[in-house]
């Protein structure tokens, strides 16, 4: 069954996956289900959207925005590259994650130790001093 | 100012034969298993007879930056250029030793290889900071080159101004795609070789003259 846009009266295809970010023309994100001879009726017949809705009790189609999905619905949050502090990421002992960026901005490392947010800073490569020391502290 | 430009050009001629400038150092750069330390060894083979490395199909064979100083590279016209050759190891964004265990890696001996690569990469990048003039960025032409790896990379390279080749290695086989690589680098010259077969090392050798001298 086609779709309506409600706002602009914008016609779509069948199974059109245009509509799911919202109207092109519009960003309408209301959507009334028409059949093939309804569509058009407005303009010929001069009736409004929601009179066509109320002869035809077709059902409307709402597309819901990102943030009105439900938190399982939605990729799981991660901080951007860029952002992050760390320069190398122990997941467990022999798999790790490495932040290029900042392994090319210096040589300084700050590890993370795991998902929960435990870093290790390696002063020793922070300084330029001789004498070298590691001190490990909880973030949390 | 014509003649201030002359003055400065003469003189930072006699000032280099004088003091003569550090060779300038190449980089081979690129992901794990693209072909680095095979090219590499080609490169220094072809104008050494040395080798520089050993290579395998497991991924980061080479878990130290390697370096072979002082090839001289020329052609028929007299140009030559003198380079030293740095093998990095392959540049990723995650290593796991699961990875190793499915080419059939005892478990300490794959826990230890990543640890290594992990250095590795970590040892690649901090060159790139500082010791680098020229990049040689290698890709698996069967690949495809859009990954966030080599996007990153090469923005890192580009970033600090670095003159780059692109190496578009592996086209001796079937699945080969050099045209892809150049639609996803269309601002660097991209080579396509065989570093395994020697297949177009003509081509490199002349571009590194041209890029690096």
């Amino acid at each position: 069954m086609a779709h309506k846009c409600t706002q602009c009266g914008r016609e779509f295809q069948d199974g059109s996956n245009v509509i799911l970010k919202g109207c092109p023309s519009c960003g309408g994100k209301k959507f009334l289900y028409i059949q093939p001879q309804d569509m058009h009726k407005d303009v010929l017949e001069e009736k409004s959207i929601k009179q066509i809705a109320e002869e035809t009790k077709e059902q409307f189609l709402e597309i819901k925005d990102d943030k009105k999905r439900p938190e399982t619905a939605r990729t799981p949050k991660r901080v951007e590259m860029y952002d992050r502090i760390e320069s190398i990421t122990v997941i467990n002992p022999g798999s790790y994650e490495l932040n290029l960026e900042k392994l090319a901005e210096s040589d300084e490392l700050v590890i993370r130790m795991g998902d929960d947010d435990r870093y290790l800073v390696d002063i020793h490569s922070m300084s330029n001093s001789s004498k070298s020391k590691k001190k490990k502290y909880k973030k949390r | 100012m014509n003649f201030f430009i002359r003055t400065k050009k003469r003189l930072s001629r006699y000032l280099n034969a004088f003091f003569k400038k550090r060779q300038s150092r190449i980089g081979i750069y690129g992901p794990p298993n693209a072909g680095k330390t095979t090219l590499s060894n080609r490169i220094v083979r072809d104008w050494t007879g040395d080798a520089l490395g050993p290579v395998s199909e497991i991924p980061h064979e080479t878990r130290r930056a390697r370096r072979k100083e002082g090839i001289t590279i020329s052609n028929q016209n007299g140009n030559r250029v003198t380079i030293d050759i740095v093998d990095t190891p392959g540049v990723t964004t995650k290593i796991d030793y699961q990875e190793f265990i499915e080419y059939g890696m005892e478990k300490d001996e794959a826990v230890k290889r990543a640890r290594e690569a992990t250095e590795g990469v970590a040892e690649a990048m901090h060159w790139l900071r500082e010791d680098i003039d020229g990049v040689i960025y290698m890709l698996d032409s069967t690949l495809d080159p859009f990954t966030q790896v080599n996007i990153m990379l090469v923005g890192i390279i580009e970033s600090r101004n670095l003159p780059v080749i692109i190496v578009a290695n592996k086209i001796d086989l079937p699945d080969a795609s050099a045209s892809a690589i150049r639609k996803a680098f269309p601002q660097h010259p991209v080579i396509p070789v065989s570093g395994l077969e020697g297949n177009n090392m003509e081509e490199l050798y002349e571009k590194m003259l041209e890029h690096f001298g």
